[in-house]
């Protein structure tokens, strides 16, 4: 015993100093089955089985993602795409009545085939759980709504609601009917089945019953890892074949060739300032105007995301299909007194900006916007919180601080945080022309009409709104050798890892 | 044993030795007292903590009626005395309630997570008691138990351990590549199974106690080395392993399981830190987070089981003591 354990200790010193793959891997003499070992965001006390409601760890949502199958998906270029459902048509002329069909060849992994009926139930549940989940799915009148034989159902909005498609992307995880209570895992009908779990790590295996295409890594560990550093050590020393979302200045410590792999997803990370417009001196558009021109953001994107991303030019959702192609926003010093002076600001201006330190670079980026503020005549000091009080004390109270963006598309984001009676609308964007305008865009059926609409309305916003998008850094992630095909498209299409191949 | 067993007043715990059935019957009571005190304080502490599990669980944008609604759901609606009251009742009826995160038992999460934890301070303790014994002889043989090495193994011992454990971490990982620069442990197996995810975790927490118990015992040893028995031993020639071995060891008994109690509890402390940094999947890294998201059951379970682990650390320490102090044999 205690010479294995001493055999042991020696074998893993060797390898961990070759760099080589050490436990972990697949019982030797057994079949080549290629394991992906993901380590993602998530701190393993909060690990939950409940897809829909309240979801804090990304290692979650890449374990449903896998589980589960959900309506549609985006693609690399967030375009929707089916997944579950084939297709979304408008049953009339007013965009509020859907007909959606499911594909048929869908079967939870108990054997029961996936119907209208669980997938109304889920919709219903995901729906049921808004105040944990940002009230997902409110744009469905799911009461109203009903299946239509077993793979058919109608879907009723509230308005008429052009963008069902994406409405149904990403995080509608089918359940079977009648799981209420999920506090341990349910039968799903996705790529992978459950084989076993603890609240840090779950071994997933490929669901041979999965409609899909074949491919990828046949088992998949996902181990939830608080720490961005510990994520990429463990790549490094060969625990891990993916750390998902590490530090700037960890992807440059391996970007100078070696063995591991920096593999960036663009706009994946956006640390928007954030201005109440209901509040002094944010209710004078001049005083906007200075702060938006008083930033040097080729600076900030040098130094926060060390290079990993693009400056930006105050556009929310600049990776939408429909996004103007606007040139970032120049540093015009001079103009932003001049401004500020107008606006009666002559002798500067004193303000706090808030941030927390659970993001990696929004300190640093607090600092240098406060620095480049000054240059400008804006004295605004800079407070960190603690990440576990700060969306509650500070997001959404504070007049002015940094909140971190992405996930969402713009026609979600606008429901919550645009239109005048928002439920989260922190900029207090009050416009009721533009609120009208986007109501009419969804109600547009024509695509190309509907886009150039959209399009507007995010200029607008760009120019008169409260949030400063100085830039837009690249999620980055790492990858062992011998990992090929990790998603980089926008938003949730990051937890799109059944098609991920590792080399044995 | 020729002391009268008195009659001690009713009421009080009589500490005089001589009651033998008495003394472990009141060190059991304070125990269990001193458990109820431990979790009305770690409760106490986390309703001052801002906001509750079902204000960090619900979106900002949910209405107070949402998370009125939630909390209710979460059984978290009601004054602090009455929620201390159920949660208390439950520990009686040994169940120490769900997850306010998952809605998962907290006891699956304690056992599951219980023996990362033990094998950690089990394996700490296994590395540290010996090289206190060590440390302390050679800091009280010197200069009579104050001056530099006391001074040296003090100062040791108040280096913060994250301090300790990114400094080992980079000296055996960074530059010798010898031990992986985090502990996961793979799903379902025990971490026994895993020795090398265990070095820099035991070491970053077996260090500082080594330094922390040997300052500790240091005066101790000087005391017993002081004794005249030791100085007859000395002048008679008696080889210096042979003197510490059996005239001053036994006298360092007592002190030294004493000792080893309470460095259990400071090495569950330090297990929070070094878990947390190491990615191990323990107790430690349980509550840390456990208290991020005001996850109340989990954190009380926690608390109060590592209290009781410590409790029942020093009563051990105090019969075994009692029952083992020379000095109470006669010579």
């Amino acid at each position: 015993m205690r010479r294995r354990s001493l055999l042991a200790a020696l074998c893993a010193a060797t390898l961990a100093a070759s760099g080589c793959s050490g436990g972990g891997d697949a019982p030797a003499g057994a079949d080549p089955a290629t394991t992906l070992r993901y380590a993602a965001v998530g701190a393993p006390a909060a690990t939950t089985n409940d897809p829909h409601g309240r979801v804090g760890n990304e290692a979650d949502y890449l374990r449903f993602a896998m589980l589960y199958d959900v309506l549609t998906v985006l693609d690399e270029q967030g375009v929707v795409q089916p997944r579950l459902a084939e297709s979304w048509e408008p049953e009339d002329g007013d965009l509020t009545h859907w007909h959606v069909t499911l594909r048929r060849d869908a079967v939870f992994s108990d054997g029961a085939p996936v119907t209208a009926d669980d997938v109304l139930f889920s919709l219903r549940r995901i729906q049921g759980k808004g105040a944990e989940n940002n009230g997902r799915l409110s744009m469905f009148d799911l009461e109203a709504s009903s299946a239509r034989g077993d793979h058919e159902l109608e879907l009723v909005t509230r308005q008429p609601y052009a963008e069902v498609g994406a409405a149904l992307a990403s995080l509608t995880f089918v359940v079977p009917d009648g799981a209420d209570d999920i506090t341990e895992p349910v039968p799903g009908s996705g790529p992978f089945v459950l084989e076993e779990a603890d609240d840090t790590t779950a071994v997933l295996t490929r669901n041979g019953d999965w409609w899909g295409p074949e491919g990828g890594a046949d088992r998949l560990e996902i181990t939830a890892m608080p720490d961005p550093a510990a994520r990429a050590a463990a790549v490094a020393s060969g625990q891990a074949d993916v750390a998902g979302s590490v530090a700037p200045a960890t992807a440059e410590q391996y970007a100078g060739g070696g063995e591991v792999e920096v593999v960036t997803r663009p706009g994946g990370v956006n640390y928007p300032l954030v201005m109440d417009l209901e509040t002094e001196p944010f209710d004078d558009p001049a005083v906007r105007e200075a702060v938006k021109l008083a930033l040097d953001r080729e600076a900030l994107v040098d130094t926060v995301f060390l290079g990993y991303g693009e400056p930006g030019a105050d556009l929310v959702a600049p990776s939408e299909p429909f996004a103007p192609s606007a040139e970032p926003i120049g540093r015009d010093l001079d103009r932003a007194r001049e401004l500020l002076e107008e606006a009666g600001h002559g002798d500067g201006v004193s303000l706090t900006l808030h941030a927390t330190n659970s993001y990696p670079g929004m300190e640093e980026a607090a600092v240098l916007v406060s620095e480049q503020l000054a240059e400008a005549g804006i004295e605004a000091r800079v407070e960190v919180g603690p990440p576990d009080t700060y969306w509650t004390e500070v997001w959404n109270v504070e007049p002015f601080y940094l909140n971190s963006l992405g996930g969402n598309g713009f026609v979600d984001f606008s429901r919550m945080a645009l239109l005048a009676d928002g439920p989260i609308n922190e900029t207090g964007w009050n416009d009721e022309e533009w609120d009208a305008d986007f109501h009419t865009a969804l109600a547009t059926p024509d695509e190309g009409e509907r886009h150039a609409l959209l399009g507007d309305l995010q200029q607008r916003l760009a120019d008169d709104g409260g949030y400063v998008v100085w830039g837009l850094g690249d999620g980055i992630d790492l990858t062992a050798p011998g990992v090929s095909g990790l998603p980089t498209g926008p938003g949730f299409h990051r937890l799109r890892i059944e098609q991920v191949e590792v080399s044995g | 044993m020729t002391r009268p067993t008195g009659a001690a007043p009713q009421g009080a715990a009589p500490r005089s030795p001589g009651a033998p059935l008495l003394g472990p019957l009141a060190a059991l009571a304070r125990a269990c007292l001193l458990l109820v005190a431990v979790s009305a304080v770690v409760f106490a502490a986390t309703s001052l903590l801002p906001g509750d599990a079902a204000e960090l669980r619900a979106t900002p944008g949910a209405t107070p009626d949402q998370v009125r609604e939630l909390r209710e759901e979460l059984g978290q609606e009601g004054p602090p005395w009455r929620l201390y009251a159920d949660w208390a009742a439950g520990m009686l009826r040994g169940d120490p309630g769900t997850s306010l995160v998952n809605g998962r038992p907290v006891l699956d999460a304690v056992l599951q997570r219980l023996p990362a934890t033990a094998t950690l301070v089990g394996a700490s303790l296994a590395l540290a008691a010996p090289a206190m014994l060590l440390l302390g002889g050679w800091a009280g043989a010197a200069r009579r138990g104050r001056g530099t090495a006391t001074a040296l193994l003090t100062g040791g011992a108040a280096v913060p351990v994250a301090v300790t454990a990114s400094g080992l971490a980079a000296l055996l990982s960074g530059v010798l590549g010898l031990v992986p620069a985090v502990s996961l442990l793979p799903p379902g197996e025990p971490p026994v199974r895993h020795p090398e995810l265990l070095v820099l975790p035991v070491l970053s927490m077996a260090l500082p106690t080594a330094l922390f118990g040997g300052g500790l015992l240091a005066g101790a040893v000087a005391d017993a080395a002081s004794r005249p028995h030791v100085a007859d031993a000395r002048r008679r020639g008696r080889p210096l392993w042979a003197i510490a071995a059996v005239d001053v060891l036994p006298f360092l008994l007592a002190p030294f399981l004493r000792v080893l109690a309470v460095s259990a509890g400071g090495l569950i402390a330090a297990a929070t830190v070094v878990e947390t940094l190491f990615g191990y999947p323990g107790l430690g890294s349980l509550l840390v987070s456990s208290i991020a998201s005001r996850d109340v059951p989990v954190i009380q379970a926690v608390a109060v089981s590592a209290a009781a682990v410590v409790l029942a650390g020093t009563a051990l320490a105090d019969a075994v003591a009692g029952g083992t102090d020379p000095r109470r044999r006669p010579w």
